[in-house]
Order: structure tokens, then sequence, then C-alpha cells
């Protein structure tokens, strides 16, 4: 948004000279009145500018123009001017003039005209305190260094550590009452400040304060000591502020909250993933824990299709060791007799299905 | 032998002189007293400064943005050149912010039966003026003017009249009102924050 006074340059280079033409022309005086104790009227930075500048200012009924007293300065180059307070009226029209001189030769660059009770930015609310009240309620409240608090319009940004994005708040006087407020979370509130249309008519609001927080801070869910138990009544809380106490707490908490509930689940579950490949890729793994089911029916082709399924095969007696089925001679194949005379040995092989084959012995 | 009347002097004696000076002074006096500008204000609300607080911040703001907001729309490119730096009723004077007030206000009303600038303006604008002189007592100097703010409060009988196109034309009197409204808003404003604390 374009600050009030700032104006359009009309930029003259024809006849200048090379230096003029090889500095860049500032982009328009912009002031700004802090808090009302000193203003600043810049009109660019040392990196973009190189000619010699000075500031006049006068205002509307009171001549004459005169220079400004309290240049500043970046890398050698004026790039502003700082007025006191004893130099600053408002409610009357202010006007600047900056002169870019270079080789003898000069630019006037004028202003809009200004009011300058319009550019006031305040400072930053200071002192935020929480007070705890009836009907889970908070109210909190501040003060501001700018010396006419009725004439400053306040926001108020907050937000729980269970919530993705803020809340603003606009107040006009320094309390702000959180009505419902969730012992379970913890809150984070911010304040900033304007100067009302009822004493200007600006739009710079001042730096957001040193937040306050509130709240059950417990970042954990699995803590391995019992949870104390929880009374409603009397949550753990952080009423003061420190100044040390910065955002950079908030953040941490938020990475805690990330790596907890995505990035956690997401390691584990590609865990899962990688494991189940591997299982299935590795042979020797998968036989044992799935082994195959032996089928020797493929051997014993021609006997089904020539008996039908229906023959039996005989386990000869001498054989002290038990065979293996697929050892077996042909079933034809006659053998010697027994040593000991004991009862033949008989594996009887009954076919019960094309696929199964049982053996037994008698 | 007879004595004839004194001889009139050339000159009336000083005495006679010194009465007619006096009679003179004493009945110009009164004249001017009655006929002395407003230099001390006849606004009656100067010290009540919270109720004007209150008054102005509730209900008198509110016009004043709208107004301002409205003046806006219009394009006051051709005003820049035609701003009237000298004219002093358009200063908001230290200690006399009631006063500087007043004759804004009143300076304002009589834009109201100006034909060339857009109706619904310059009634709004007059309807500020209005409430200006409603918040703080004031009254014009030429009391005719207070028939406007009898027929700007008195119910609008011409809403159903189609709504006027904005004059895009910029002209003397348009500029002139749109320094007038600011000037009011800003003396309003420094007003305002002398009476906050």
């Amino acid at each position: 948004m374009a600050v009030p006074g700032a104006s359009l340059v009309p930029i003259l280079l024809l006849g200048l000279g090379t230096c003029l033409a090889a500095s860049p022309s500032p982009k328009g005086v912009e002031c700004i009145l802090f808090n009302e104790e000193y203003m600043t009227c810049t009109w660019g930075s040392g990196q973009t500018l190189t000619a010699n500048y000075s500031l006049y200012y006068w205002y509307e009924n009171k001549l004459p123009v005169v220079e400004c007293q309290q240049y500043l300065w970046d890398r050698s180059v004026r790039i502003g001017c700082r007025f006191e307070q004893s130099e600053i009226i408002q409610f009357q029209a202010f006007y600047v003039r900056v002169n870019a001189s270079c080789n003898g030769q000069t630019l006037e660059i004028p202003s809009n005209r200004m009011e300058l009770q319009n550019l006031v930015k305040p400072e930053a609310p200071v002192n935020l305190t929480i007070h705890n009240m009836s009907g889970n309620q908070l109210q909190l409240t501040w003060s501001s260094p700018y010396p006419k608090e009725q004439c400053l319009e306040h926001v108020v940004k907050y937000k729980s550590n269970k919530d993705t994005s803020w809340t603003n708040q606009e107040v006009k006087g320094v309390i702000f009452s959180f009505p419902s407020v969730d012992y379970e979370k913890y809150y984070t509130f911010y304040v900033r400040s304007k100067i009302n249309n009822y004493c200007g008519n600006t739009q710079l609001w001042s730096e957001w304060s040193v937040p306050v927080f509130w709240g059950n801070n417990s970042t954990s869910k699995g803590s391995s000591g019992p949870e104390r138990p929880r009374s409603p009544r009397r949550p753990r809380s952080v009423l003061t502020v420190s100044p040390r106490l910065v955002a950079g707490v908030a953040e941490e908490q938020l990475q805690w909250f990330w790596i907890h509930t995505v990035l956690i689940p997401i390691a584990s579950c590609l865990l899962l993933l990688v494991l189940v490949v591997l299982l299935v890729r590795m042979e020797r793994v998968w036989v044992i824990i799935m082994p195959r089911i032996p089928n020797p029916s493929k051997n014993f082709d021609d006997l089904f299709i020539t008996h039908n399924g229906d023959f039996q095969v005989r386990w000869l007696p001498w054989l002290t060791t038990p065979l293996s089925w697929w050892q077996l001679p042909t079933p034809l194949t006659p053998l010697c007799p027994s040593r000991n005379g004991s009862e033949s040995l008989k594996m009887l092989w009954r076919v019960s299905s094309p696929t199964t084959v049982k053996a037994s012995a008698t | 032998m007879t004595a004839g009347p004194p001889p009139l002097p050339a000159t009336p004696p000083p005495r006679t002189m010194s009465h007619a000076f006096f009679r003179s002074i004493f009945r110009v006096l009164p004249l001017l007293l009655v006929l002395s500008p407003v230099n001390s204000s006849s606004c009656t609300m100067g010290n009540k400064t919270t109720e004007i607080r209150v008054k102005y911040e509730n209900i008198l703001s509110h016009d004043i943005e709208e107004l301002v907001n409205m003046s806006a729309e219009y394009r006051d490119r051709c005003c820049k050149n035609k701003r009237h730096e000298h004219n002093k009723v358009f200063f908001c004077n230290d200690t006399q912010e009631i006063g500087s007030l007043q004759s804004m206000a009143c300076n304002m009303l009589r834009f109201f039966n100006k034909q060339k600038i857009n109706k619904e303006f310059r009634r709004k604008a007059a309807l500020v003026s209005c409430g200006t002189l409603q918040v703080l007592q004031c009254k014009c100097e030429r009391h005719k003017k207070e028939k406007v703010c009898t027929q700007v409060n008195a119910p609008n009988n011409e809403d159903t009249e189609t709504v006027e196109q904005p004059k895009k034309k910029c002209n003397q009197e348009f500029c002139e009102l749109k320094e007038n409204i600011s000037s009011l808003r800003s003396c309003w404003n420094k007003f305002e924050k002398i009476i906050s604390r």
C-alpha cells in the first residue's frame, strides 16, 4: 500500500548529465511518525542511490522552508531525514522537497501534501497479562506506550496447539475476553495497535507484541509415568510474560507435532512394506513359512490312467530302512524275502485322489 | 444706548464637540456589538467534552466516514491544482477547534443547493454539517442555513425517484466541497485527540 505522501517522481533525465542518469531516482519520500516521538522520511537505500541528496520541509501556514537538521546515512549516501518531536506539527499540511545534486546539476523531487497525524505508527503493546475468570473464561489485558490510549484500536491474534491457523479479533479497549477456554490446550496470544478513525486516518499497524502463553503444555502422548490427576479448576498455566519467551518455543512444539503425527507413521508403513517385499522375494524364507505339500501324483500318471486309480504298491520285507516313495522300485519287480522271517512289511499305497497319495504300513 | 446679543462664536465650544463625539460612539457601539463577527464561538457545548466525545464516536464519526468514502469515489485529479491553501475556512486553529468546526460546518451547508454536484453527495455533506452543529450546539451566522438542516433531517420523500448519476465533470464547487470535507474530518480528529486521555 502506498504511504500517503509518496509521490511518483517526474524523472527528467534529458540534459542532466551522466551522473544523475546513472543514479536511479528515488521512488518517493516515505514518512513515518513513530509513536509521535520522532519521524523519519526516507527516499531510498545506499545500494541504489549515489547522488547527493538534500531535504527541505515546510508547513502550510509556517514558513520559511527549513533544511533537515539530522540526515540518515547509508554507505555514505543520504537516504533520509530524522525529525525530532519539536519539529513535528500534526494537523497541518506538511511538504518536503528532496534535491538530488550531482556535478553541479540539481533535480528537485517534490512530495505530495502530507498530514502527519495520518502517518503515526504506535509502539507495540506491552505487559500482556492473562487473568483467570469464572466460567472457563480468560481475560487478556495489556498497556500501550502510546500516550493516548483512547485513540488506539487493537487486534488480538491467538491460537492453540491444536489449531492450524491464527484467529484475529478486533478490540477497542485494552481488555480481551476469551469466552470458553479448553484446559487441555496450550494457547498463544499476540496483540498489535493502530490509530483509530476517531483520531486519524492511517493504515500503519504497530509491530506484534511479545507473546503470552496459557494452558497445558504436555506435548508427549505416551508418558512413562502415571498422569497427574487433572483438576479442571487448577490448570497448570503460565500467567506471566517473560521477555525471553519468544516465538521459537511455539515453533519447537509445532515441529514435535509434525514428527509424531506424520513422520513416524509414514516411516513405519514404509518399513513394513519393505519387510513384506523381502519376505516374498526370499524363497528360502517363504518355503519355511509356507511349506509346499508333496504331490506324487505325477509319477503315477500311467498307473492312474491304466487302472483308473485302483492299484496297490507292496513294500518288500527285508528292507529295514524305510525308503521314500520316490526310491521304490517299480511295483512289478520281485525282490528277495526278509531275513528274520517276520511278516512282510508291506507298504500299501492307496490312491485316495488323483493328487494325493497315502502310505500305510502293517 | 442699547446692548445687542453677544456675537456667535465662530466655532462651537469644545464641550459640545465632546458631547457629539460620545453620542456618536454610543450609537455605534451597540451596532458594533450586534454586527461583530463570531470570533467568540456561539456554541454552547464547549465544556461538555465527554458528551461531545460520546456523540462523535457513536454517531457522527460513522457519517463522516461514509462521506469521506463517498468523496473518494469521485475523481479528484482535476482538483489538485485548485487547492484553496489560503482559505481560512479550512484551518483548524489551535485552541479554537470548536470554532473552526463550526465555521467549516456552516460553510459546507451552502453546497446543499449547488446543482452541479451530485445530489446524494451534497445531501450527505449537509447531513454531516448539521450533525456537527448539533453535537457542538452551534449556530451559523446566517440563520437561513438552519433551514437546510430542517430540510435535510426531514423524511426523504424523494427516495422513489431514480438515482441521479454522479456528475463526472469536475467543477470548482465540487473541489471546494471535497476540501471542506477533508478539513472537517481532520479538525474532528484533532479535537478528539485533544479531549481524549
